[in-house]
């Protein structure tokens, strides 16, 4: 018994490039069924690339996808099925609802090809419709529907059929934003009704972190990152994700290493390191890496933007705490985004109103467990 | 002209209204910026109206045997109980019908192929599939006399000089001739109003079709040709009204065979001795349906646009064909490009190198003598170049102008009037130029433009001026007002603004209108054969003259119109001029 077997999707090696531009460097994953995974990236990461192979929109150069038991590609038997064969939804950015057809028939299209008899797909239809909430709206043509409502139509459709997999592409990038909010929770919902396993590509982190029972981050064609939402999130092991999840990321010179956390921090971390900034700044922070670091060595510190805490200088009694200046505010409702200058390097804040102006002198507190440090070379 | 000055002191009086007391002088700037786009547009409601009630108001006139004249639907009871009438209409249905089926099945797979395969020389073929449209249908028509007249045609003795074969079955004479030379002619109509929705088109309507289980004929069958549907539709309908029209194509390979078709029999009623009436009569009937039929399509569109361009970075995707894919693809290209721009040139040109044509070329009879014969020694076709060649730069020029006027009316003004305006400014596209040719004929005689150049002027500029209204309107559409707006926020006058903001804006657009009007006025003939008289020959006209009194001479001059109309689809590439039609 192949341990591939207990995966619902597996990729092994995929491979595709365009001309000379490597868009999927040999990707190899897996999805358990009923789970949910997310990739994740900037554009041209290969994210959609790698939707539309699951798909067989795209052909692959090289590898192999099992999807539900059935080989649908593999480049070493010559196997490549059909998009019609691999028996799938799929929710666009764009919608795709089309045009010319009612609700209903757009809807009903995935049972239509599949000859089901016309009474069984009205009654089909018609629960999908109510389960997406477009009950009242099975006779009107669907270029009457905004947008938020085509998007539902749209995943009617990619569900009416009971598909193994469903593939979300940029799904929710094209509603604002709390018609998304909303449009999130709802998949959740759903998702955890009707049991489908499903995977998102999208660039937005909220949407793969609210949505994901697993997140990949590709980069360039590789996957960079993988693990669970939180994971991710708290501990970003390199930093193109550092860099992407938008932390700030200095570049230093690592001065000593410890065992024992600094500061009175939490013993939660495979070690601590103690890494000079170019300004002449040192700061303790806590390994993002299993892998020890040297003395001496190039590192990267990373720290979250909403971990950077402004305060006024008297008030300067944290546990690693520097004197720096506020080079701008801006205000932003609830938060106030602050960009400070500690001594030459500039980082990003973000905090409620610390009640601090451009020029202002502050203090800058770092907790050391919220400082993260990376190998140069990661 | 009494109504074109009435409107200006209109616009005068309403722009001295809106700004200053009583008395006050109008306002210069008001005054051109409202009245010019309005007499633009009342010059064009002339252009259309004229010939139309000329028409009308000839075909209720009777003239009885002694002199007098009584208003009768006589000249419609007659030409409805005539059995030549019902025979044109009939094959002039199935003319316009078996062209537009062609050009559709054509058009849309030339373009699929171009917009949609990976077919090996896609840019060329995407250029090529267009000459046909600078192309004269009557000289194609001739051109594939040369080439498939039964007995004689050049096929027919190659086939029999080097395979052996007879080929009696191949006679471009009579409908299915008709058919095919139309078809040649207007599948690049359908090509132009089908390519643009099958570029845009996101790529996602059909992916999501196969994903959730259509295979690649159903969802061809079920989402992509239903979606190009409304822009496939208008182009049948202009391809149908204007093919069933053409004066050209029928008078060159079915009349002379004595097969009728309604444009050739408004002709021949025209032939000595004359029935005004009759002709009229006719006219008045293809009116009722072209127009009906232009006004049914203006609001079948409205009614049904789909928005099928969405979200960013979505291209419909290009499919890789395989092999016997790319051997059909190309097979198509080929074939289309060869039968309807390649084999006609070369048979005009072996034709015009040879002294006398015998339907082969021998070396023996080589020369050059049709040529300058034609170009320098002959009165007829040194006058009809020159013609040809004012007509079409002044009546380009001044359809460009007043599509300018028009188009601004149609685009800035606030008008309520602008819809309907706009439906009567688009009428004379569908109208067959022998009918706007018999509008203008009735019209002018008796007056001192009859048999002038000029009254042929007006007739090119009122059969065509829509054309350069909707290239013109296509990129104002894309334009924002704010554009103008803030240059006369900066301190512009409206004359300024014109000069210095819109006009160059619209340059491109205006570039394309005035080298499509110049193309179709160097080879009309439907309305100047009407119209012409000794000395305001066309080459058009010329080549009809000539008939087969010279084929040395006729295909000489035909190479020359060829050779203006290919110099102007050269300055189309060369200014990437954009043809795309919406």
């Amino acid at each position: 018994m192949k341990s591939d077997l207990s995966h619902f999707v597996t990729v092994r090696g995929l491979k595709k490039t365009f001309g000379s531009n490597t868009v999927l460097n040999s990707i190899s994953l897996s999805v358990e069924e009923g789970h949910t995974l997310a990739l994740l990236g900037p554009s041209g990461c290969g994210k959609t690339t790698m939707l539309r192979c699951l798909a067989g929109l795209e052909t692959a150069d090289e590898g192999y996808i099992e999807i539900a038991g059935k080989v649908v590609f593999d480049s070493a038997k010559k196997i490549n099925l059909m998009p019609e064969a691999r028996q799938l939804g799929i929710v666009f950015q764009s919608y795709a609802v089309w045009p010319h057809m009612t609700v209903a028939e757009n809807v009903g299209f995935p049972l239509k090809v599949r000859r089901m008899s016309r009474a069984d797909q009205e009654k089909r239809v018609r629960v999908m419709l109510d389960v997406v909430g477009l009950g009242a709206w099975y006779d009107r043509p669907a270029t009457q529907l905004s947008g938020g409502q085509q998007q539902r139509v749209a995943l009617a459709r990619a569900l009416v059929h009971e598909p193994r997999l469903v593939l979300f592409d940029e799904a929710l990038s094209n509603l604002d934003a709390q018609l998304r909010e909303q449009m999130r929770m709802e998949l959740s919902m759903l998702q955890d009704r009707l049991g489908f396993t499903a995977i998102y590509v999208t660039h937005d982190q909220s949407e793969a972190f609210g949505l994901a029972d697993r997140i990949i981050i590709l980069n360039k064609g590789h996957i960079d990152t993988e693990g669970a939402p939180r994971e991710v999130f708290d501990r970003p092991q390199t930093p193109f994700v550092a860099q992407f999840l938008g932390l700030n990321v200095q570049e230093g010179e690592v001065l000593e290493t410890a065992q024992a956390a600094p500061h009175g921090a939490p013993q939660d971390a495979a070690g601590w390191a103690r890494v000079a900034l170019p300004g002449g700044t040192a700061i303790w922070g806590k390994l993002g890496h299993d892998r020890p670091l040297k003395a001496g060595g190039k590192a990267l510190i990373c720290i979250r933007k909403e971990h950077v805490k402004v305060s006024a200088r008297e008030a300067m009694a944290g546990r690693q705490a520097f004197p720096a200046v506020v080079r701008a505010a801006s205000f932003q409702g609830l938060s106030e985004e602050y960009i400070i200058d500690l001594a030459g390097i500039e980082l990003r804040a973000i905090q409620p109103s610390a009640g601090v102006r451009s020029g202002d002198a502050v203090a800058v507190d770092l907790a050391p467990e919220q400082c993260i440090v990376l190998a140069r070379d990661a | 002209m009494s109504t074109g000055s009435d409107t200006l002191a209109k616009a005068g009086a309403q722009g001295s209204q809106s700004q200053a007391a009583p008395g006050a002088p109008p306002s210069h700037s008001r005054f051109w910026e409202k009245g010019l786009p309005v007499l633009g547009v009342a010059a064009g409601i002339l252009l259309v109206l004229g010939p139309f009630l000329a028409t009308l108001i000839r075909s209720l006139l009777y003239w009885q045997p002694d002199g007098s004249v009584v208003v009768t639907l006589q000249n419609f009871t007659a030409l409805l109980g005539d059995a030549r009438f019902l025979d044109a209409a009939r094959n002039t249905l199935l003319c316009g019908a078996g062209a537009t089926i062609v050009s559709c099945v054509l058009g849309v797979t030339l373009a699929w192929i171009v917009s949609r395969t990976d077919v090996p020389g896609r840019s060329w073929f995407e250029v090529g599939n267009l000459i046909p449209f600078f192309l004269s249908p009557y000289v194609g028509a001739e051109a594939w006399r040369y080439l498939a007249a039964p007995g004689s045609g050049i096929i027919h003795k190659m086939a029999q000089d080097y395979l052996g074969l007879k080929l009696p079955f191949l006679n471009i004479y009579g409908l299915a001739g008709v058919i095919w030379v139309l078809a040649i002619f207007y599948t690049p109509y359908v090509y132009l109003f089908v390519i643009s929705p099958l570029r845009r088109m996101d790529s996602a309507l059909e992916d999501a079709a196969r994903v959730h289980g259509a295979s690649f004929g159903y969802t061809v069958r079920h989402i992509t040709l239903p979606l190009l549907m409304p822009a496939l539709l208008s182009a049948a309908m202009i391809v149908f009204v204007t093919s069933a029209g053409l004066f050209d194509v029928p008078f060159a390979l079915a009349a002379t065979h004595g097969i009728r078709t309604i444009p050739t029999e408004i002709y021949s009623s025209l032939q000595y001795p004359a029935d005004f009436g009759r002709a009229a009569a006719f006219g008045m009937l293809v009116l009722c349906l072209t127009v009906t039929l232009t006004l049914w399509q203006r609001h079948y569109l409205a009614s049904r646009r789909f928005e099928t361009v969405s979200g960013k970075g979505y291209r419909p995707r290009v499919m890789k064909l395989s092999l016997g894919g790319r051997i059909v693809a190309l097979t198509v290209e080929v074939l289309y490009i060869g039968l309807g721009v390649v084999l006609p040139i070369i048979a005009l040109l072996m034709v015009s190198l040879q002294s006398i044509w015998t339907g082969k070329f021998r070396s023996g009879y080589a020369t050059i003598e049709n040529f300058t014969y034609v170009l320098l020694n002959y009165d007829l076709t040194r006058t009809a170049i020159v013609n040809s060649l004012f007509l079409a730069v002044v009546g380009a020029s001044i359809g460009v102008g007043l599509s300018v006027l028009q188009s601004y009316y149609l685009n800035r003004s606030t008008s309520k009037a602008r819809g309907f305006m706009e439906a009567v400014l688009s009428l004379p596209i569908g109208i067959p130029g022998i009918i706007l040719g018999l509008g203008f004929l009735i019209l002018s005689v008796r007056t001192p433009l009859y048999s002038t150049i000029w009254v042929i002027l007006i007739a090119y500029v009122a059969h065509f001026f829509p054309l350069a209204i909707r290239t013109v309107t296509a990129m104002f559409v894309a334009i924002n007002p704010e554009l103008e707006q803030s240059a006369r926020a900066s301190g512009a006058s409206w004359w300024q603004t014109m000069r210095h903001v819109l006009l160059p804006l619209l340059k491109p657009a205006l570039i394309a209108a005035w080298l499509m009007l110049f193309v179709i006025f160097v080879r009309e003939l439907g309305s100047t054969i009407l119209l012409y008289a000794q000395g305001t020959e066309t080459i058009s006209v010329a080549l009809v003259a000539l008939g087969d009194r010279n084929f040395g001479f006729v295909a000489a001059l035909a190479v020359i119109q060829l050779v203006l109309l290919l110099s102007a689809f050269a300055l189309f590439r060369l200014t990437r001029a954009s043809l795309v039609q919406d």
